[in-house]
């Protein structure tokens, strides 16, 4: 009973609250910041010189950048990015209803 | 005589009106002519061929809309030809039948005319090529199919790889639960809450890093447990990993009481580890020297960095010692500093203000596996989690004899001044360039003055206290010199 009283290292008194990680600060991992940047740059792309695969692959940066995202995140932003790139895919569509040539065609 | 001139003149008014007739029918014999072949036919039948040559023009838009004209015209002088249909097709070949004489055109092939029937001597048609609509076929759109294939992959890759991470971090709590109830009052807490209530649970990070704080023990302010796991959920991150295998790491950060740890540095890891860590920790570089492994038997895999020797042999018991040969795969580094700031910041080169130190011990672990982890893989970490608490009593109890304390403080003393001189030549510099800017921007003002007088009197003033101030270094020099 003694030695479970002095083993006993519990300090409820003792307690010091979590403070978070400061977010601010330029993080470990820049992926998703440098995936959501080259989403919105392919978009424009895509939408103003009418280009099917750049539209792609703003989906597909849009897409990286939502799986590498931290909780602390803005959600809006990677939402924004999202949406804008799948416009990008359709207005090029709807311009244009051929389908993509690849390169070596 | 009378006669004969009455008859002269009845004869010169009917050549007059010969004379204008004839002129005034040539055209009209000109049309009669063009449209002599018409003559037996009624108005209608010229109006209708008229129309005929008009609408051959249009017969590439309107074939049918032309037939059809030709048609309504054909039955409407039924009454009068009765072959008018076919007779109409026959006519036209009469009628543009100088069109396919080939001496009147050149490069005319006769041969290659379009055949006789509704076409109506089309010309050759170029059909617009129509762009392959969705509707009508699928086969074209392979590229749009294989992308949104592709994105479907990453899509399930993401769910599984987050489920996996899930189930990992789950499998680590229910391991160590015990271990950290026994140890911490709250277990969990994300810092927002009110009252300090242990939520038992991680704090989700991201989809890759779990975080877990654990505060109420003695000697020890808090533990901070991060699981910092593959990016399972990334499919290029995961295609990475299999080109270059990496583990999952468990980071675990306990900031010490103020007053429960002696002054000392010390830092034991995987020597391709330590070479970062020697950069972006400056405590380690400040105060560290690199010591011989081999005193303390222990595997050359690991390279140690120790600021006093006395810390080093406590630190590195028998016991401590047989873990790191067991474990050397799986601890990454260990790290025990009073002077402990956390990793430098790239972008921050200012090194005049010292940094916020804590006292610490950081534990850096590989989950067995490298990268293919099973639930059971995370349950063997269990004996290092007891290390950690080992250590963690081991540093709380740790007394240095005098000496040593002193030499660590002296060498604490020396990087803080080391600081505040860095920190002072920059105040210095910072001055001068005031300084020099205002000097300018009176310059400038003074060279815009218009009064020369002003001037005059500013250039008097100024070289009166550049004298003053060479008097002053002189005489300061002589006093030296004496």
């Amino acid at each position: 009973m003694s030695n479970a009283a002095t083993n006993d290292v519990k300090r409820p008194n003792k307690i010091h609250r979590y403070k978070p990680k400061d977010s601010s600060a330029p993080g470990d991992d820049p992926t998703p910041d440098y995936m959501n940047l080259l989403g919105m740059i392919f978009s424009m792309c895509g939408l103003m010189m009418k280009l099917k695969w750049c539209a792609w692959c703003a989906v597909y940066c849009s897409f990286i950048s939502f799986a590498n995202s931290r909780a602390s995140e803005d959600t809006k932003q990677t939402l924004s990015s999202f949406m804008l790139s799948i416009s990008a895919v359709v207005m090029s569509y709807l311009q244009n209803p051929q389908p993509m040539t690849p390169p070596w065609q | 005589m009378k006669l004969t001139l009455a008859l002269s003149l009845v004869l010169l008014v009917f050549l007059c009106q010969n004379v204008g007739g004839k002129k005034s029918h040539k055209p009209a014999d000109l049309d009669d002519n063009e449209f002599a072949e018409f003559e037996d036919f009624d108005d209608e039948g010229v109006l209708s061929s008229a129309e005929q040559e008009a609408t051959v023009e249009e017969e590439a838009d309107f074939p049918s809309e032309s037939d059809d004209i030709v048609k309504t015209q054909a039955k409407k002088d039924d009454d009068n030809e009765e072959e008018e249909d076919e007779g109409v097709v026959e006519n036209d070949d009469d009628e543009f039948e100088h069109f396919t004489d080939e001496d009147e055109f050149e490069g005319f092939d006769k041969e290659s005319r379009p055949g006789k029937g509704k076409s109506h001597e089309v010309p050759d048609l170029k059909i617009a090529k129509v762009p392959i609509h969705l509707r009508t076929n699928w086969d074209s759109f392979y590229l749009e199919m294989l992308m949104l294939a592709g994105l479907g992959v990453y899509f399930l890759n993401f769910l599984a790889g987050k489920t996996k991470n899930g189930k990992l971090a789950q499998a680590w709590m229910s391991s160590h639960r015990s271990i950290l109830e026994e140890n911490f009052a709250i277990i969990g807490d994300d810092g927002l809450s009110k009252e300090a209530k242990g939520t038992g649970v991680f704090n989700k990070e991201s989809e890759n890093v779990y975080t877990l704080w654990c505060s109420g023990r003695t000697c020890v302010e808090g533990m901070l447990v991060e699981l910092r796991l593959l990016k399972r959920q990334d499919l290029i991150n995961v295609m990475t990993t299999i080109m270059k295998p990496a583990s999952d790491q468990i980071i675990v950060k306990v900031t010490m009481d103020a007053s429960s740890m002696d002054k000392f540095c010390f830092c034991i890891g995987q020597k391709k580890v330590m070479a970062k860590l020697l950069k972006e920790q400056p405590d380690l570089g400040q105060f560290t020297e690199k010591k011989a492994v081999e005193n303390y038997n222990l595997p050359e895999s690991f390279q140690l960095q120790s600021e006093i020797g006395e810390a080093t042999s406590i630190v590195l018991d028998k016991k401590v010692c047989a873990y790191l040969e067991k474990y050397e795969q799986q601890i990454e580094y260990i790290h025990i500093s009073d002077q402990y700031s956390g990793a430098k910041s790239q972008y921050d080169e200012n090194q005049s203000k010292m940094p916020d130190v804590r006292p610490s011990l950081v534990f850096c672990f590989n989950v067995p596996g490298k990268g293919k982890t099973k639930t059971s893989d995370v349950d063997g970490m269990l004996p290092l989690m007891k290390l950690v608490f080992y250590c963690v009593d081991k540093v709380g109890r740790l007394a240095l004899s005098k000496e040593k304390r002193l030499k660590a403080e002296k060498n604490r003393a020396k990087a803080a001044e080391g600081y505040l001189k860095a920190a002072h030549s920059q105040l210095q510099e910072a001055a001068q360039l005031r300084r020099e800017e205002k000097r300018r921007l009176a310059k400038e003002k003074i060279m815009n003055e218009e009064d020369p007088e002003k001037a005059r009197k500013w250039e008097e003033r100024e070289s009166k206290r550049d004298m003053k101030k060479k008097q002053a270094k002189t005489k300061m020099m002589k006093v030296k010199g004496m």
